[in-house]
């Protein structure tokens, strides 16, 4: 059982990564095909992915439902709506689906093979589908609203927050106020040089500290990739200790 | 209590109407102030234009209906540039929420621009896997997406003829939001099969892309609501970000003013407070 639950996984993570950080340099037709086959598994791999996310938190949420914690009632309108969107999304074409009933009991005759069914389509036979329906005047506008409301509250934690309490804090905030008076016409109506001014900042002043973290996190990402490729760090085989 | 800590503690409601105001009153009495187009933005144009008709252009619409206002005036003016110049445009999204989103703008604007899908674009959809569904295109673009959004075979469309993979796609841009966008084009696109990439991306992401801009990894950047405002200058087409761009304007200055306003309350406590304790002492 150590073997299949420790050594194996060992073996295969090893194995594929070496052979997948050689592959990147050979362009042998062997080589890319190979490529092609494990990207489509990796493709294969994320769809279950979606699935186990899906059942995860369906499972999650049942369980606060039926032990009925606290905000238990969010769980449940969490569930709502799913489900009434997964039956809205694997709906007929109501129009098609109500004349195809009218058919069976007026002229005796089924059309229900005609019936074209959403699919997770918006749109079918050019009018709107049940879960068109809902992501266009549901999912849409509550998104944006959400993300709108960041607005109030990034004015409201602005002048509450953003203070000059050191040189450094000072730096900032003298930095970001050029940055927002530059990135909007009335600014640069106003100050002119306020725009050139920006875009050196961020092309040089930001560029340079961006890269250097980028630079920082890469060679971190090599070092933890190696680790995981020759069995240093094994927090992913889970389990806790043997 | 004196004057400025009472400033200080101001009920944020004030400040949500004073931003609300700030919002609403340009949006319904709009200026209309000048935009200057910035390079980045501008050398997004300049590729697209350069690019001869029947050029393959591929626009990955990475984002979710949450980014709609910073993203989709961006989509609909480098659609509308593209269609206009008899580019085959191809359109995804590695974002599954913005699935729906993006085969509207795609279709709406072919159909504005008098295009027909399958044969002037095509919509291939959301795929999962993030940056797998971009090898995979790399590597055979038909098995990645065997058919489109619409249920044809992609195999058998006339706008893919002579595309097998990412390689035969002149340039790409990433519409994105967040972290599955322009840098996993990059890395597991354009690093390897070699396509031209530009990009474009909310305005809270933007600063952390400019490393890739500077270092020719994209060749442009169209950056937040501004950068859809700059786009619809140039293929002169005002819309939805112009128009926007007054509101922006003014919520900019509001906030603004709303620090200036916090720090100078802050440094009259903290002045006040000094004195009081040399007197103390």
């Amino acid at each position: 059982m150590t073997f299949l639950r420790r050594q194996l996984p060992l073996l295969i993570t090893l194995v594929a990564g070496l052979l997948f950080a050689a592959q990147y340099y050979i362009p042998h037709p062997s080589s890319e095909l190979m490529l092609t086959s494990v990207s489509k598994w990796l493709q294969i791999i994320g769809g279950f992915a979606l699935v186990l996310g899906v059942t995860s938190l369906f499972h999650i949420h049942a369980v606060k439902i039926r032990r009925k914690e606290p905000g238990w009632g969010y769980s449940f309108v969490l569930y709502a709506a799913m489900v009434g969107t997964i039956i809205a999304g694997l709906s007929p074409d109501w129009e098609q689906f109500f004349r195809a009933i009218i058919d069976l009991i007026l002229r005796h005759k089924s059309a229900f093979r005609d019936v074209q069914w959403a699919a997770g389509q918006e749109i079918i036979n050019g009018h709107m589908t049940p879960f068109g329906w809902i992501y266009n005047y549901m999912m849409v506008p509550l998104q944006g609203t959400m993300f709108a409301i960041l607005a109030f509250f990034i004015a409201s934690a602005a002048y509450r927050s953003f203070r000059a309490r050191s040189r450094e804090a000072a730096v900032l905030l003298i930095a970001a106020i050029i940055v927002m008076m530059g990135r909007v016409p009335l600014g640069e109506y106003l100050i002119p040089v306020s725009g050139d001014i920006t875009q050196w900042i961020l092309n040089v002043l930001n560029a340079s500290v961006r890269r250097a973290i980028l630079i920082g996190v890469s060679l971190g990402a090599v070092a933890l990739s190696l680790k995981i490729i020759f069995g240093v760090e094994r927090a992913y085989l889970g389990g806790g200790k043997e | 209590m004196s004057f400025a800590e009472r400033m200080l503690h101001i009920d944020r409601r004030i400040i949500f109407l004073l931003i609300g105001l700030c919002t609403l009153i340009p949006l319904l009495y709009p200026v209309g102030l000048a935009i200057k187009v910035s390079p980045e933005v501008k050398s997004v144009y300049d590729y697209i234009e350069s690019l001869p008709e029947g050029s393959v252009f591929l626009l990955s619409l990475d984002f979710d209906p949450a980014s709609k206002p910073e993203l989709y005036p961006q989509a609909v003016a480098l659609l509308h540039h593209a269609f206009k110049k008899n580019l085959r445009v191809i359109g995804m999204t590695l974002w599954l929420p913005g699935t729906g989103m993006a085969s509207e703008v795609v279709s709406r604007v072919a159909r504005e621009e008098g295009k027909v899908s399958g044969k002037d674009y095509v919509f291939l959809g959301w795929s999962p896997g993030g940056g797998s569904v971009i090898i995979n295109m790399g590597q055979d673009l038909y098995k990645a997406f065997p058919t489109d959004y619409n249920n044809q075979p992609t195999a058998e469309l006339p706008v893919l003829k002579g595309v097998q993979s990412l390689r035969d796609v002149n340039y790409v841009i990433s519409l994105a939001a967040g972290s599955t966008g322009i840098e996993t084009w990059y890395v597991f696109g354009k690093d390897k099969y070699k396509f031209e990439l530009g990009g474009g991306c909310t305005g809270v992401i933007a600063p952390g892309l400019y490393p890739l801009l500077r270092s020719g990894q994209i060749n442009g950047l169209i950056g937040g609501l501004r950068g859809a405002a700059e786009y619809e200058v140039l293929i002169g087409k005002k819309g939805k970000a112009v128009a926007g761009m007054d509101a922006q304007s003014a919520t900019h200055f509001a906030i603004i003013l709303l620090v200036i306003l916090c720090n100078v309350f802050y440094l009259l406590i903290r002045t006040s407070k000094n004195r009081a304790e040399q007197n103390r002492s």
